[in-house]
């Protein structure tokens, strides 16, 4: 019935913001177990880098397609093209975000908007358009991206640890909602991820050694991430020293933790 | 100890009856309402009633939302302790009806704008209203927003990206665009309008619940981003609150007797949200019980709370 493009038997994720990052971290663990990909990012350069990669290492099917989330039409579009093709679709990776030093007071309004925008939208229109198609393959896995940023007001990154906190609360409901079809949906909420040189820096300059410490290469956190949503956890954060610190963040009054972190950002370093 | 979960059960079902829910119905209509009376041209004049008579002398107070429900409640709350209102709502029939209501019975001045708050410009724009008149602005009360019984796999993904803009987003853009007028009449506050919803995941609210809890660290953050500057932020997170006849009647329905005592009415959230902003509170929540059950909400596994929230929700 429908147009047939698997070459081979395998079943399939779809990773949005697949081609870098800990997006393609993601893939590489999904890679390994055996799963085809379907990567979803802005930029066709990096898309054919990652393809390219990843089929050099691996020896599954990878398909890309060139979309702005941020535009309302790519999600649809992206359901329909996987519907079309009746796609085996078992994983479905929302990994697209904005994040930055700058936010709010620092940023123009636009920036914090298209921030707003970009970390919950996409990941809310994709499950709407996939679900379909994750119910038909069920048992089926939903992996949110957020953060440790989302446990707990960071004031310095205000717009970024807000919208990030909504994926987190997101994924909860959507759990509870999906468990009579067999989806499990899990959240990734790590602390910093080593993914571009200004990020380790930055780390290193406002959390010193801890932050080193406290640190995942995107491989690493993809590996986790990947073994964790297969395992049907709801909360993943990689790493023992992570894993501490957000029960710390998770459990004391966030009016403390606010203030800690408006401190720390505060003292010069 | 063993009841424990019955009462959160009971407790925490009663939120599942939104202070928002007639926004559902009206939303088709009202969107395509403020478009249309948007795409006027030369609109503004349409849209502003008096602009000649500001009070140079007293404080202004604006609230977003402020024709109907919780936030005609805030500013009632205000006019009673003397504050000039600016009120910006979507239909100038309401905004009329309240001007009206509130001049004659408090003797302040009011001036309304009309705007659907979920537009970018929207900000922008009432922004560039007060600062042109130079409003001796003292308080910002960010209370628009759109729930209610259906959310995230029963309405369309429109509605959604309406209830992101509106909640979340409205309040991000006039405080950032209000802000040197607040700056300039420090001390001054800030009230946004969260909710129990952004304490913990509500799963029938799945959406209502995460922009809420965007909502509490957003003015979380900006309390300390804004302290420098003399500018205190309060986040008011109510439980059920009776704004309409249905939701009584929906409240009722589902919960009897423990509904009528668990909410609390607008006037009475107006009133508490106003006295603890202008106290510099934090965190606002109007009523004994409602505060009981969300320190339970805050210090319990956030897994086990949204089961019962779950479950509550799975019974209608």
């Amino acid at each position: 019935m429908a147009k047939q493009v698997t070459k081979n038997k395998l079943q399939w994720a779809l990773i949005s913001g697949g081609s870098k990052g800990i997006g393609y971290g993601i893939a590489l663990a999904l890679a390994r177990r055996n799963y085809n990909l379907v990567l979803v990012a802005r930029n066709e350069d990096d898309l054919n880098n990652a393809k390219t990669k990843l089929e050099s290492i691996y020896s599954v099917q990878i398909e890309i397609l060139p979309f702005d989330l941020g535009q309302e039409e790519s999600a649809v579009k992206i359901g329909a093209w996987c519907t079309e093709k009746d796609l085996p679709l078992k994983i479905l990776c929302n990994v697209t975000g904005l994040g930055g030093s700058a936010d709010y007071l620092s940023a123009p309004l636009t920036d914090s908007l298209q921030m707003l925008r970009l970390n919950t939208e996409p990941a809310v229109s994709l499950v709407f358009h996939l679900l379909p198609l994750l119910k038909k393959n069920q048992p089926a896995y939903i992996l949110n991206v957020s953060s440790m940023a989302g446990f707990a007001p960071i004031t310095v990154k205000n717009i970024y640890s807000a919208t990030k906190s909504a994926v987190i609360f997101f994924s909860y409901s959507l759990r509870y909602q999906l468990k009579k079809d067999h989806i499990s949906v899990s959240c990734l909420c790590p602390g910093p991820v080593f993914t571009k040189p200004s990020v380790e820096k930055e780390t290193i300059e406002k959390l010193g050694w801890f932050g080193k410490k406290m640190a995942v290469s995107p491989e690493e956190l993809g590996e986790i991430a990947v073994n964790k949503t297969l395992k049907k956890a709801m909360i993943i954060v990689p790493g023992f020293l992570a894993k501490t610190v957000s029960v710390i963040l998770r459990t004391l009054p966030k009016k403390w933790i606010a203030y800690i972190y408006y401190k720390l950002a505060s003292t010069p370093s | 100890m063993k009841r424990l979960p019955l009462f959160l059960v009971i407790v925490l079902s009663v939120f599942s009856a939104s202070s928002q829910s007639e926004l559902t119905k009206e939303l088709a209509f009202n969107r395509q309402a403020s478009l249309s009376v948007n795409s006027l041209p030369g609109s503004s004049d349409i849209l502003h009633s008096s602009t000649l008579h500001i009070n140079h002398h007293s404080d202004y107070a604006l609230v977003a939302g402020g024709s109907k429900g919780i936030g005609y409640a805030i500013a009632e709350a205000l006019a009673r302790r003397g504050y000039n209102l600016i009120l910006i709502a979507r239909h100038m029939d309401s905004l009329i009806s309240a001007k009206d209501k509130l001049e004659c019975d408090y003797g302040i001045h009011v001036e309304i704008l009309a705007y659907d708050l979920s537009q970018t410009e929207a900000a922008t724009d009432i922004a560039k209203w007060c600062m042109e008149r130079n409003i001796p602005l003292k308080m910002l009360c960010n209370v628009a927003g759109f729930g209610g019984s259906k959310d995230y796999l029963s309405l369309p993904l429109d509605s959604l990206r309406y209830m992101i803009n509106l909640n979340v987003g409205s309040a991000m853009a006039l405080t950032l665009t209000l802000l040197p007028l607040l700056e300039k009449n420090a001390p001054s506050f800030i009230l946004n309008v969260g909710s129990m919803a952004g304490f913990a995941p509500i799963p029938v609210k799945n959406l209502y619940s995460a922009t809420k809890s965007a909502v509490v660290f957003f003015s979380y953050s900006l309390s300390y981003q804004l302290k420098d500057k003399n500018i205190s932020v309060s986040v008011l997170c109510p439980g059920p609150v009776f704004t309409k006849p249905e939701i009584i009647e929906d409240t009722k329905k589902k919960l009897g007797w423990f509904g009528s005592l668990m909410a609390v009415p607008p006037e009475k959230v107006g009133e508490i949200a106003v006295r603890e902003t202008l106290d510099h509170k934090l965190v606002i929540v109007p009523g004994t019980v409602s505060k009981i059950t969300a320190f339970l909400i805050r210090i319990l596994p956030r897994q086990m709370i949204v089961n019962i929230y779950g479950k509550a929700g799975d019974k209608k």
